[in-house]
């Protein structure tokens, strides 16, 4: 049941990206519509990938760093990623892709670095997730540093602009983008939803999963960098797009509990839908105009994260 | 000079400093490119001894020592060198740069130029503070009639994209939809109050303006015209860009109506 | 034998002395074995070397005749049902969920719970006497409740050795004793074999078969209760002056205040 009604969230969040929009295209001339096929529909599809990466990375993050606070935009990979591709503009990469692959790659290495930090104290290759919590905003901090110092000693006119596009947008969306991102999305996926169990036992502290046949120090890794390489892409594609992972895997708990094989998937679901339903509202609430779609995610996440506070505190 | 349009495109009230003249000054530091041009036109070019790294017209002005891209003013810089006016656009660090001159003992004063009737305005009142109020008054003449002049009926349709990821365009709150009115184009986005906003692809595609502007130096197609979503615009498909160079374009001054004559002339191919 | 742990030597990196020497106990079905002693005796890393979490530095510690570090988890934990000193469950959750994750290390990767699995939950759920339990959320339980729902947890594992370490701390007397009885019912009802760590001298004394008594990493005593818990040996080990009483054929431990001479 619950289940139905997801799917069909996700159906009407898909189809009202591709029906509405700043350009009155009537419902007569949706197929023909040059806008809707090269235009919105990638755009909408786009918007689940990227939601549904971020739900699922998110859940599993929370789960992995013992805390339900946990976004995936803790882990310093959006620093890594702004300074990519603040660096790209400042020396003058051209070419279509030179921003999305040279923020990709900063958060390749902000990744690299909050991992190599998981590892000190931890015996023997296992990750402490505290220290990924806290190296992972180390590194972000770090990372916007030099990028504030970048653009502010660079003459680079677009490196102001830059910024708006690490706010995050769903602008670059084409099917060479989506297929792109959908031909890289499922093996982390596949990894997360096959650590589902795991994730479930290491719920209970890393001792007790330990007892009840969890490999614990594999989970861990496998789980930081699979959850880490949707968020990079996620990044990469459009920017830092808050709340999503953080507010989405909550949600979905509250129907679906604690069991990761079933919230896995409804926060895929479940995320998608949230990113491409705020996506419609920042192209038409304000038409002409566009909002950054970080924006709507914010405004609708924060009430949301307020009342799941509430909630939780009473718990 | 697309980081200069950027500092055009802001709005901030007006503020000159009042203060005893001694005489007029003849030991000038002009921190816009504007400036720097009205300056010279007006004859007052031989008492600039300061400029912006982007003040590159005319040739003579290049000679001129830079105090730094004035983006904020480097205080120091322009103090060291010993003016007795500095000419700042009005916009809020700028204010802050004023205020800290000021307690230098500096003259200083705060324009406004964001659109082509503020160049009268200012035009005038450099000429007052120089004391060259008489070609002031003639060349703000020329400026005044070109903002006063009606545009002519739009023959075709542009766009002016500064940025492409995310889209932003130029409403009519700026100096070049003003240019374009009155070269004969239509911006399409004129139906946006502000100088500049962040719009969806879909709308540049659906308004489908025939030709897209952008300020560039170089004379390459600029490089999201490869991107495949952009290919929904037709002017993009088509190659129709008009590459117009930053020093022309960029900036309303004493070149504003041979920038409309450019473009009206580029618009004509 | 469930549990063989022989000789067992075994010093934490950069330690100045070793945690466990000499240390050797054997657990078969059907036994309820009890390991004693004050703190930092390496009661905890007794239970860690038996269950392969670390290798011993010397020594064997084998489970069901193989090394235990050769397990892997999951086989393991299909085996050895331990409820360990410390748990902090992130989530709320309900008793019967938090019971059906000892279901787990039965569960393929992908395949879901079946009828046995569910089945197995209930009859541990039964075998622990929280049937009525089983909807409520697990914070809405007392300190006794929440530990009978672990032993079950444990027992959904349908293991042939149950570990469990310092399980009464801080339970109350009622929700101890009951705990106690509780194992001991398992081991003569299902006949698992139950490897206990505790402090609780006199409850150990009553309810366990045999006993392993650590002083500092070493066997200072083991054997059957009677064998073990003599006067001598508790003076030697806890370094106290204690009486010894008989309660069920039991001994157990009094210990003595202070002499009068000191008392002002």
């Amino acid at each position: 049941m619950k289940w139905t009604l997801l799917i069909a969230i996700a159906i009407v969040a898909f189809a009202a990206s591709v029906v509405f929009g700043p350009a009155a295209v009537p419902l007569s001339e949706l197929a023909r519509s040059d806008i809707v096929w090269n235009l919105r529909a990638p755009r909408a599809v786009l918007a689940f990938l990227v939601g549904g990466s971020l739900g699922v990375a998110g859940a599993a993050l929370q789960a992995l760093v013992r805390n339900p606070l946990a976004d995936p935009f803790l882990l310093g990979l959006s620093g890594g990623a702004g300074l990519g591709a603040v660096s790209a503009i400042a020396l003058h990469l051209t070419g279509p892709w030179a921003l999305p692959l040279a923020a990709f790659v900063g958060a390749l290495a902000a990744l690299g670095l909050v991992y190599r930090l998981g590892l000190i104290g931890g015996a023997g290759g296992a990750l402490d997730p505290r220290i990924l919590l806290l190296g992972g905003v180390a590194v972000g901090a770090f990372a916007a540093a030099i990028t504030t110092a970048i653009v502010s000693l660079a003459d680079a006119a677009e490196l102001r602009n830059a910024f708006l596009w690490l706010w995050g947008g769903l602008s670059a969306a084409s099917w060479q983008a989506v297929l792109l991102v959908a031909l890289y999305v499922p093996v982390p996926l596949l990894v997360l939803v096959a650590a589902a169990r795991p994730l479930d036992l290491l719920a209970l502290g890393e001792e007790p999963a330990r007892y009840l046949g969890a490999d614990v120090d594999v989970v861990k890794r496998r789980v930081y960098v699979a959850a880490s390489l949707l968020t990079a892409a996620a990044v990469a594609v459009s920017g830092v797009i808050g709340f999503v992972g953080l507010v989405v895997p909550h949600i979905a708990r509250l129907t679906w509990g604690h069991r990761h094989r079933a919230l896995l998937p409804a926060a895929f679901l479940g995320g998608g839908a949230l990113l491409a339903f705020a996506d419609t509202l920042a192209r038409t609430v304000v038409a002409p105009r566009e909002l950054p779609v970080g924006v709507v995610t914010a405004l609708i996440g924060v009430p949301v994260f307020a009342f799941l506070l509430r909630r939780w505190s009473i718990a | 000079m697309r980081r200069l349009l950027f500092a055009v495109l802001v709005f901030a009230g007006c503020r000159p400093s009042d203060r005893p003249a001694v005489g007029p000054p003849q030991r000038i530091v002009s921190l816009l490119p504007s400036f720097t041009e009205i300056l010279f036109a007006i004859g007052a070019g031989d008492r600039l001894v300061g400029r912006t790294t982007w003040c590159d017209y005319p040739p003579a002005a290049r000679d001129v020592p830079s105090v730094g891209d004035g983006m904020p003013p480097n205080i120091e810089a322009v103090a060291a060198r010993k003016p007795d006016l500095v000419v700042l656009y009005n916009s809020g660090p700028n204010v802050t740069a004023a205020q800290q001159l000021e307690r230098l003992g500096i003259q200083t004063v705060l324009l406004e130029l964001n659109r082509l009737e503020d160049l009268g305005p200012a035009t005038r009142r450099l000429g007052q503070l120089t004391g060259l109020g008489h070609a002031a008054d003639s060349l703000a003449a020329a400026m005044d009639s070109l903002s006063a002049r009606p545009p002519p009926t739009p023959t075709t349709s542009i766009a002016f994209v500064v940025w492409d990821n995310p889209p932003i365009i130029i409403g009519r709150g700026s100096y070049l939809h003003q240019l374009a009115a009155l070269a004969g184009a239509r911006n399409v986005f004129d139906d946006i109050a502000a100088p500049s906003a962040q719009v969806s692809l879909e709308t540049i595609a659906a308004r489908n303006p025939q030709w897209i502007a952008v300020l560039a130096d170089s004379t390459e197609t600029p490089s999201f015209a490869k991107r495949p979503e952009w290919r929904s615009v037709h002017a993009v498909r088509d190659g129709r860009f008009l590459l117009l160079p930053g020093t022309l374009f960029g900036r309303p001054g004493p070149r504003s109506a041979a920038a409309v004559r450019e473009l009206r002339a580029r618009l004509s191919r | 034998m469930i549990l063989t742990l022989e000789d067992v030597r075994y010093r934490y990196p950069g330690a100045a002395r070793d945690a466990l020497q000499d240390v050797s106990l054997s657990v078969t079905p059907g036994q309820f074995h009890a390991v004693l002693g004050p703190n930092g005796s390496g009661k905890t890393t007794l239970v860690r070397i038996a269950l392969g979490a670390v290798p011993p530095l010397m020594g064997r510690a084998d489970v069901n005749g193989r090394s235990a570090s050769e397990w892997s988890r999951q086989e393991l934990a299909r085996i050895v049902g331990v409820v360990p000193q410390r748990e902090d469950n992130l989530f709320p959750q309900r008793v019967r969920e938090t019971v059906v994750l000892g279901r787990y290390p039965h569960l393929s990767l992908w395949g879901r719970e079946s009828a046995a699995d569910h089945a197995a939950v209930e009859r541990a759920l039964a075998a622990c006497d929280v049937v009525g339990l089983a909807d409520r959320w697990v914070w809405t339980l007392s300190g006794g409740e929440y530990q009978r729902v672990r032993v079950a947890r444990a027992l959904a594992q349908e293991p042939r050795l149950l570990v469990l370490d310092e399980p009464g701390v801080s339970l109350d007397l009622k929700h101890e004793m009951g705990l106690f009885e509780l194992v001991r019912g398992l081991v003569d009802r299902h006949g698992l074999g139950v490897l206990m760590i505790t402090h609780q001298l006199n409850l150990a004394a009553r309810f366990a078969d045999t006993v392993l008594l650590l002083d500092e990493g070493r066997p200072a005593a083991a054997g059957t209760t009677a064998e073990v818990l003599t006067r001598e040996v508790v003076e030697r080990v806890f370094a106290w002056p204690v009486a010894m009483e008989s309660v069920d054929g039991r001994p157990q431990m009094i210990p003595l205040r202070q002499s009068k001479e000191s008392r002002a």
